[in-house]
């Protein structure tokens, strides 16, 4: 079987291909800036060119006197409109045309519109401000920078976690290290570029932009120009890629709705990928202090976690990955610190795994330095320190088959074929270096409607506003679908990424597949319901069979002795052409609110650390190949192998494939990503991606992902642990332990580049 | 304090440097004259005026008016409503805009509309025959799973056919280095190449 398509083991479902694939090799499928509009006219942004102080005059005679300019939104023209919220489904609560204050540079200043894309650039590259210029802060040390205890700041970090007496533990430790790391700002950049388009139908508002959160979009967006969220609809049937950077909505948007409205007609803006490092969210640079502090056995006895994170002076957003690092093995005793950093910046937001890849990068590289420093093989050492319990709030796990992963990945890279000592293994010109860590992400779900309608033909309209960001979700529903109704996958249709459908939660934390199969699993078993009545009646075909036994395959129903009906038969027998169910799930834990919560574009998250019985995350290993030239120290990256256990796979080709991206994630933040802060203007330098470092196709080579079965039925119905973020986590350290050993380097500080290593 | 210009779109973008609307000390060199800035201001007022364009485009003939500044990506786009072909930076770093001019692989974001006056542009929507039958190439990006979100696969996919055209394709790591200028942010690389090994070997073989 091609390595496309896993073949699936205990509890996986099939590698089904995508259901959406055809419309995406054509050019069928529309993205956002893709749907046609009639009269449409375009707009282009302006965005400050300092960082801190205010606007005192704009000079925009240049750019009304391009021929084909329409309009010039700017200060003033959205005073009627409310300010943005910072939270789940606002990037920010700075609004930027609401008053003169610059808060990061390239914040906007004016939105140009115009008959034609040309004329809308032009135009905006003629406006002209003046400002009243203050020195900006620009990131840690820099001076005016503010430093702030994180806990209670932001309700993602209510405290930091702790347990024992970490300074008694660490002072008797016979084996210590102190540490620091630091990460970098990064970017997400999607290809596909932000964009909003609006257009009013009366008093009906339609936009069309590329978002992971349809409903909380509405809601926001509603409240922002103060109609009513039924009169609002977003639409993004196809999202080119998000990685948290469509999470919350953007100023921009509410500004292209209301030049819309000026006009009377669509507005288009598609921000460049320029604009979009500062008129979008991003991940901020964190600094660590990890301690450890071990027996000569190996076995931890005390871990302290220090993170700092950078922030906007408006905003304080926080990621505190330390309730992740806190809880990953049998430490003994635990210290925890979080400290935001305010600067002169845009808002950070939510980017692939916001906090376990910084501070679970800390976490491994130290384990990694622990095991060196103890002369121990650093899955060993791992072994050793395996919790029954985790350590904060002594819960179980709801599951954990980080060991199975270590085994099954360190035999398919051929881990005992390493010679641990460092600098020993070599190929020409070339020092090898072989690395491994841990992958951890939270499992949560959050509350999720969906609309399931099978007609008596079977065929199957699966409606749910969930988002298709790339990760399969409309996929893996259609074919819970199809498997609970015993229907063939192209007979399922399945509409997402429209605020007019059943609402989903915003598609991040990993919660979609688990939560949408959740509620998609709940209509198709009401139908099920209903057609096992049906069927089982007196003098009905399966009469006599109880509900619970029947099962839904090939187009029929199967009563346990093997008896069977047609679905076909049974709409007909019911006289019935169609049933339509609509099902609300809520995650355990739910408050009694949760489900209203939902439609108000509030989801609440559910499991991770915040259940009472068990602590739920998945776990994997990942183990890196590194090459490094003797000469040139080039690093390569010629192999990189992961195990990842998370429940149910409802499907192991998208499955494979979204933890392949998350490892190649990894890799590019190893040694490639990162956004230059130019010190003296807090101004982003590479903004663009030929200066930005992502990985391209020949960065990598080698990649094996292991689908390691794993049953779980405590996380949710569907059984399901999200997987989108898992692969990115820990990658990192993985090649930071291989650079160790091929060099004999410590990298701390990433992305590790050749200037690094060259000593 | 004056400070010029606010950030632009794309700094020093295609459409400035052509119209001259660049601030004065970028633009200093290029304009040492007076006379030479008004001659600048006349080409400048002429660059917005449409111009006729014709194109053959996936076989169909387009005959369009545009302003001389119009890209071809954002010609298909906007212009002919073939919004296959992504933008994912207009300036020459991504790939999506990946589209084949007289069967050779072009970045449509970095040519002008104009540039293009009689040729043959195949963009995505070209691949498939009438009845329906994808492109090998098509087929095997959807057998490999060669992408996620989809949005740079139009261009991986033109990409792809332009590189085993022009005989790129003979190994993996070939296939690996000119494939490199297509980013894909999903990042679906293995899966890309094997897709593009299987399509090679079918279009040789056949
Ligand atoms: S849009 Fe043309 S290369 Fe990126
Ligand atoms: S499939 Fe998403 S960028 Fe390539």
């Amino acid at each position: 079987m091609d390595a496309a398509a896993p073949k699936p083991g205990e509890n996986q479902g099939e590698p089904l291909p995508r259901i959406d694939a055809r419309l995406k090799v054509t050019g069928q499928a529309h993205y956002p800036a893709d749907l046609p509009t009639a009269n449409i006219a375009y707009g282009a942004l302006s965005t400050s060119s300092i960082a801190r102080g205010r606007v005192t005059k704009l000079r925009l005679d240049d750019a009304r006197a391009v021929p084909g300019l329409l309009d010039i939104v700017t200060y003033g023209d959205m005073d009627k409109v409310e300010k943005p919220k910072f939270g789940n489904s606002g990037a920010t609560s700075i609004g930027p045309l609401h008053d003169r204050t610059i808060f990061h540079d390239g914040q906007i200043i004016a939105l140009a519109v115009a008959e034609t894309f040309e004329a809308a650039e032009e135009a905006a590259q003629l406006i002209r401000a003046e400002y009243e210029e203050e020195k900006p802060t620009a990131s840690f040390d820099s001076p005016g920078a503010k430093t702030v205890d994180a806990a209670g700041k932001n309700p993602m970090h209510k405290e930091d976690v702790k347990a024992g007496n970490f300074d008694a533990a660490y002072a008797a430790a016979p084996v210590r290290i102190d540490a620091r790391y630091s990460t970098p700002t990064q970017h997400h950049n999607p290809i596909e570029l932000f964009s909003t388009t609006a257009f009013w139908q009366g008093d009906q508002l339609i936009v069309h932009e590329p978002t992971q959160n349809v409903t909380g979009w509405k809601v926001e967006l509603a409240r922002q120009l103060k109609i009513d969220p039924a009169n609002v609809r977003i639409l993004s049937p196809f999202i080119g890629g998000a990685f948290g950077s469509k999470g919350p909505m953007t100023p921009r948007t509410a500004i292209v709705a209301v030049a819309a409205k000026r006009l009377g007609r669509p507005v288009r803006c598609v921000t460049s990928r320029m604009q979009a490092f500062g008129t979008q969210t991003y991940r901020a640079e964190t600094r660590h202090r990890i301690r450890i502090g071990a027996g000569r056995d190996g076995r931890i006895t005390a871990f302290a976690h220090e993170g700092w994170e950078v922030t906007s002076r408006a905003d304080a957003y926080v990621v505190a990955g330390t309730s992740a690092t806190g809880r990953m093995y049998d430490y003994g005793s635990v210290l925890t610190h979080v400290s935001l950093v305010e600067a002169d910046r845009n808002t950070p937001g939510y980017m692939r795994s916001p906090p376990e890849t910084p501070y679970v990068y800390a976490l491994e590289n130290a384990m990694d330095e622990m095991a060196v420093t103890l002369g121990m093989d650093p899955v060993e050492f791992r072994r050793i320190n395996e919790p029954k319990v985790e350590p904060i709030g002594k819960k179980p796990f709801s599951s954990r088959s980080l060991i199975q992963c270590y085994d099954q990945a360190a035999d398919a890279f051929g881990w005992a074929k390493r010679d641990p000592k460092v600098g020993a293994m070599r190929d020409g010109d070339w020092l090898v270096g072989m690395g491994c860590a841990t992958a951890i992400y939270p499992t949560a779900a959050a509350p999720c409607a969906a609309r399931v309608r099978l007609t008596s033909d079977g065929d199957v309209r699966v409606q749910c506003g969930s988002h298709e960001i790339g990760t399969g979700v409309r996929t893996v529903a259609g074919q819970m679908a199809s498997e609970r109704l015993g229907v063939p996958i192209d007979k399922v249709n399945v509409e997402m990424g429209d605020s007019s459908l059943p609402p989903a939660p915003v598609s991040g934390g990993s919660i979609s597949t688990a939560s949408v199969c959740s509620a998609v699993l709940k209509a198709c078993d009401a139908i099920r319901t209903k057609l096992s009545v049906g069927a089982t009646a007196e003098g009905r075909p399966l009469a006599g069979s109880h509900n619970e036994e029947l099962d839904f395959a090939d187009g029929k129903i199967v009563a346990k002795g093997g008896a069977s009906a047609k679905i076909e038969d049974v709409f007909k027998i019911m006289q019935v052409g169609a049933i339509d169910e609509y099902a609300e799930f809520a995650p355990k834990g739910a408050t009694p609110g949760a489900l209203k919560k939902l439609y108000a574009g509030q989801p609440e998250f559910h499991g991770g650390d915040h259940d009472e019985d068990s602590v739920k995350y998945a776990f994997g290993a990942e183990f890196v190949e590194v090459r490094i030239n003797r000469y040139t120290r080039e690093i390569r990256v010629p192999r990189i192998v992961g195990a990842f256990a998370a429940g149910r796979i409802m499907n192991t080709r998208t499955a494979r494939s979204q933890l392949m991206g998350g490892m190649i994630w990894g890799i590019g933040q190893a040694l490639q990503e990162a956004t230059e802060v130019d010190g003296r203007y807090a101004r982003y330098v590479n903004r663009d991606l030929q200066d930005y470092l992502v990985p391209v196709n020949a960065d990598i080579r080698d990649l094996q992902v292991i689908l390691v079965p794993e049953v779980d039925h405590a996380v949710n119905p569907a059984g399901v642990k999200g997987l989108g973020e898992l692969g990115n986590v820990g990658t990192a350290a993985a090649v930071a332990s291989a650079v160790y050993h091929a060099t004999g380097n410590r990298i701390r500080d990433l992305p590790i580049r050749i200037d690094q290593l060259i000593a | 304090m004056l400070k010029n210009p606010a950030s632009s779109a794309t700094g020093l973008s295609r459409r400035s440097f052509m119209t001259g609307t660049v601030s004065a000390a970028a633009a200093a060199p290029l304009l040492a004259s007076a006379a030479k800035a008004e001659e600048a201001a006349a080409v400048h007022s002429r660059l917005r005026e449409a111009v006729a364009v014709s194109l053959r485009i996936n076989g169909q003939p387009y005959a369009l008016s545009l302003d001389t500044r119009t890209s071809l990506l954002d010609a298909l786009r906007d212009h002919v409503g073939l919004t296959g072909t992504k933008k994912g930076c207009d300036h020459g770093q991504c790939g999506a805009c990946t589209v084949l001019v007289d069967g050779k692989r072009v970045l449509s974001c970095l040519s002008f509309a104009v540039m293009n006056q009689g040729s043959e542009v195949t963009t995505v929507e070209g691949l498939a025959s009438s009845d329906g039958k994808l492109h090998p190439m098509q087929q095997a990006f959807i057998d490999h799973d060669a992408f996620q979100c989809g949005y740079c696969t139009p261009g991986q996919i033109m990409s792809a056919i332009g590189c085993i055209n022009e005989g790129h394709a003979n190994s993996e790591d070939d296939i690996r280095e000119f494939m490199s200028g297509n980013i894909c942010r999903c990042a679906a690389y293995p899966n890309i190449v094997a897709a593009i090994v299987q399509a090679r070997d079918q279009t040789r073989g056949t």
